[in-house]
């Protein structure tokens, strides 16, 4: 017996000092404040206290990356950054949860009602720009550009079914005639081949964009209520998985953020997308200067009352909107790849913060 | 060898007893049992492989360029050549050790009261059908309820979503588990044990303490370490419950108050928080946060196989 107890006690003993280690601090890797960050904060280094950012997991690597460089500059503030998603992400954010709240949409009429129930105030930055890229497989060479009246046909409510791109033909020619053209030239009819659609799920601040920005107009110019897409389609939250499904049929359809387009060229191929002033090619330029029609912009909403509690929380959103701190967007070694704001509207939405 | 056969059946069949007895080598249908069955076996294995070079050909960057950097970084979802996996680890070992502390005693204590003490009745019988029920329920469905449970009404005592919450949540989600395989292992004490203690005027809590656990006490070790590599897996009830997935950086905490107030991540969290990236970078870097995942479960489930062989009593 005595020897048993004793392996316990030794057994315990390994486990303990896990234990003792498993609430280590890692200010360890901290410590690297180079004098190129002097621009963070009044008093360098000493401010203190913690942050809470949650939200769109879209925004969420942007967000993560400045705060990795505000920590660094700022060992003693403690930032929690994570991204279950951007209505998820306002939940927190009126219940008094987070300081900070990512968002890859702008905040929705019934949130920002909770919002004001609960009593807090926000101000809303624009950081960033995502573009949409409606993408099929780079085996595709039958397709080069759909119209918005071209993806109402193939996606819209009425889609359900059609699982042939001909299949969408007839209707297209009708839309068109109603539409008038004022949301593209449509591009039937469409080629005889299977049409397998995989895209973002309701879940996903992905799917809410391209609704709004693609369907949301024709919706209101046909008059009728319902703007979401055909629901017969593969839906997954994961950029990746939908990434590989369209990559998986010769003849797929879907939608996805632009970034993601840009690392799997050789799988699949971006369409041109005519929202109405013709066919324009996705890139960097043509989002970041609005010609490319499906695109979103990309925010943070900071919390005023948790603003007046918290020095570190101004300094974090300061250095946010710094040149150093909007370098992390771009698509170069290291970074965010998104497209950064314009001159005119980064100096805008510093004006916003300033204004608060 | 002649085999003696009752008249009746004549002499074909001591024939095919014979051919039967001696003549394996016919046994047609036995052999393809017996390929098949090892067809299975050799399947299972294959995947087995093929999962593990899958994963060490995905993490080789990673494992070959900056494993020791890649062990002692933070989580970092934003940039792969510096995420890492040092506070996932330590998160799950704190995870591990919050159940540990939690759910053992409690589940050991729910079993010997439903294996010595409960008897036969029908609310005992109930009991146990709803905790085998229990162990079937979804991960997810745990989440939920520690996220109503420790995170929203009890968040004063446990800091809200702190690691804490998580442990609890992972407790309950373990519990059912430990009560089953530990209630297994004390059924599974020879009944005349008991009886010897009894006999020799032992009380009922005398011969449960020392002799029914001591002889029960391999299996329920081995039950609750495998327990706990299945909690250290768990990511979904994490999620729900505040597992930080992009960035965890703790400032001038204390251990104590990062521990009570702040946020915690773990192995599968960060797993899935790499995996939702995107480009060859961060596929490298879920590969091998993977293979440290499983690496960590092998050395728990390595340690219950040590104390199951230590305490392993024969009678």
């Amino acid at each position: 017996m005595t020897r048993t107890r004793w392996t316990l006690a030794a057994a315990l003993a390994v486990v303990l000092p896990l234990a003792a280690c498993g609430g280590d601090d890692d200010s360890s890797q901290a410590p690297s404040t180079d004098a190129t960050e002097a621009s963070t904060a009044p008093v360098e280094g000493s401010l203190e206290g913690s942050i809470f950012i949650s939200g769109s997991s879209t925004v969420e690597p942007i967000t993560a990356a400045v705060a990795k460089l505000f920590s660094d500059a700022n060992p003693n503030v403690a930032i929690q950054v994570e991204g279950p998603g951007t209505g998820d992400g306002f939940a927190k954010f009126c219940a008094g949860e987070t300081d900070v709240s990512n968002a890859s949409r702008k905040i929705k009429d019934e949130e920002a009602a909770t919002c004001a129930d609960a009593g807090i105030e926000y101000v809303e930055l624009k950081v960033a720009i995502d573009g949409l890229s409606v993408i099929t497989s780079a085996k595709n060479s039958a397709v080069e550009c759909l119209s918005f009246t071209d993806l109402w046909a193939l996606l819209g409510p009425d889609a359900i079914g059609r699982n042939n791109w001909s299949d969408a033909s007839d209707a297209a020619v009708e839309l068109d005639a109603t539409l008038a053209g004022k949301f593209g030239k449509i591009h039937a009819p469409y080629p005889d081949a299977p049409l397998t659609v995989t895209a973002p799920g309701e879940e996903s601040g992905t799917f809410d964009s391209f609704v709004e920005i693609v369907f949301g107009k024709i919706a209101k110019e046909l008059g009728i209520e319902d703007d979401a897409p055909r629901p017969d389609y593969t839906a997954s939250p994961n950029d990746n998985v939908i990434i590989e499904g369209i990559a998986a049929n010769d003849t797929s359809l879907g939608w996805v953020g632009f970034a993601f387009v840009e690392e799997n060229l050789d799988v699949v191929k971006p369409l041109q997308v005519d929202g109405g002033n013709g066919c324009v090619e996705p890139s960097p330029d043509s989002i970041a200067s609005g010609d490319y029609p499906v695109a979103r912009s990309l925010y943070i909403y900071i919390s005023k009352s948790k603003l007046a509690d918290s020095a570190a929380l101004a300094a974090f959103v300061d250095f946010y909107l710094t040149d150093e701190g909007m370098s992390v967007i771009g698509t170069g070694e290291g970074q965010v790849p998104y497209v950064p704001l314009a001159a005119a509207d980064l100096e805008a939405t510093r004006a916003a913060w300033a204004a608060r | 060898m002649s085999i003696a056969t009752p008249d009746r059946f004549g002499a074909q069949s001591a024939a095919s007893l014979t051919e039967r007895l001696t003549g394996a080598r016919r046994d047609v249908r036995g052999r393809i049992v017996e390929w098949i069955l090892l067809s299975a076996l050799g399947l299972s294995l294959l995947i087995l492989v093929a999962l593990v070079v899958n994963l060490v050909d995905r993490a080789w960057p990673v494992l070959d360029g900056r494993l020791g950097d890649f062990l002692s970084s933070g989580l970092d979802a934003s940039n792969a050549a510096e995420a890492g996996v040092w506070q996932a680890i330590r998160g799950t070992l704190t995870l591990a050790i919050i159940v540990a502390i939690v759910a053992f005693p409690l589940g050991i204590a729910c079993a010997i009261y439903l294996e010595e003490y409960a008897g036969q009745s029908r609310i005992a019988r109930l009991i146990r059908i709803n905790v085998r029920n229990l162990a079937g329920v979804p991960s997810i469905v745990y989440g939920i309820l520690g996220l109503t449970i420790f995170v929203k009404f009890a968040g004063g005592l446990t800091g809200g979503r702190t690691v804490i919450a998580g442990g609890l949540t992972l407790a309950t989600l373990v519990l059912p588990v430990v009560i089953i395989t530990a209630s297994e292992a004390l059924r599974a004490v020879p009944q005349s044990i008991r009886e010897g203690a009894l006999g020799v005027g032992a009380t009922k809590w005398e011969a449960v303490r020392s002799h029914v656990l001591p002889s029960a006490a391999p299996g329920i070790l081995t039950g609750t370490v495998l327990a706990l590599s299945r909690a250290a897996g768990e990511a979904a009830p994490l999620l729900l419950v505040g597992g930080i997935t992009g960035l965890l950086r703790t400032g001038n905490q204390s251990i104590w108050q990062q521990i009570t107030e702040g946020g915690f991540t773990s192995m599968p969290v960060a797993i899935f928080s790499y995996a939702r990236q995107t480009g060859a970078d961060f596929q490298a870097v879920t590969g091998a946060a993977s293979l440290i995942l499983l690496v960590l479960v092998i050395i728990i489930n390595g340690l219950a196989i040590w104390l199951r062989n230590r305490f392993e009593s024969r009678w």
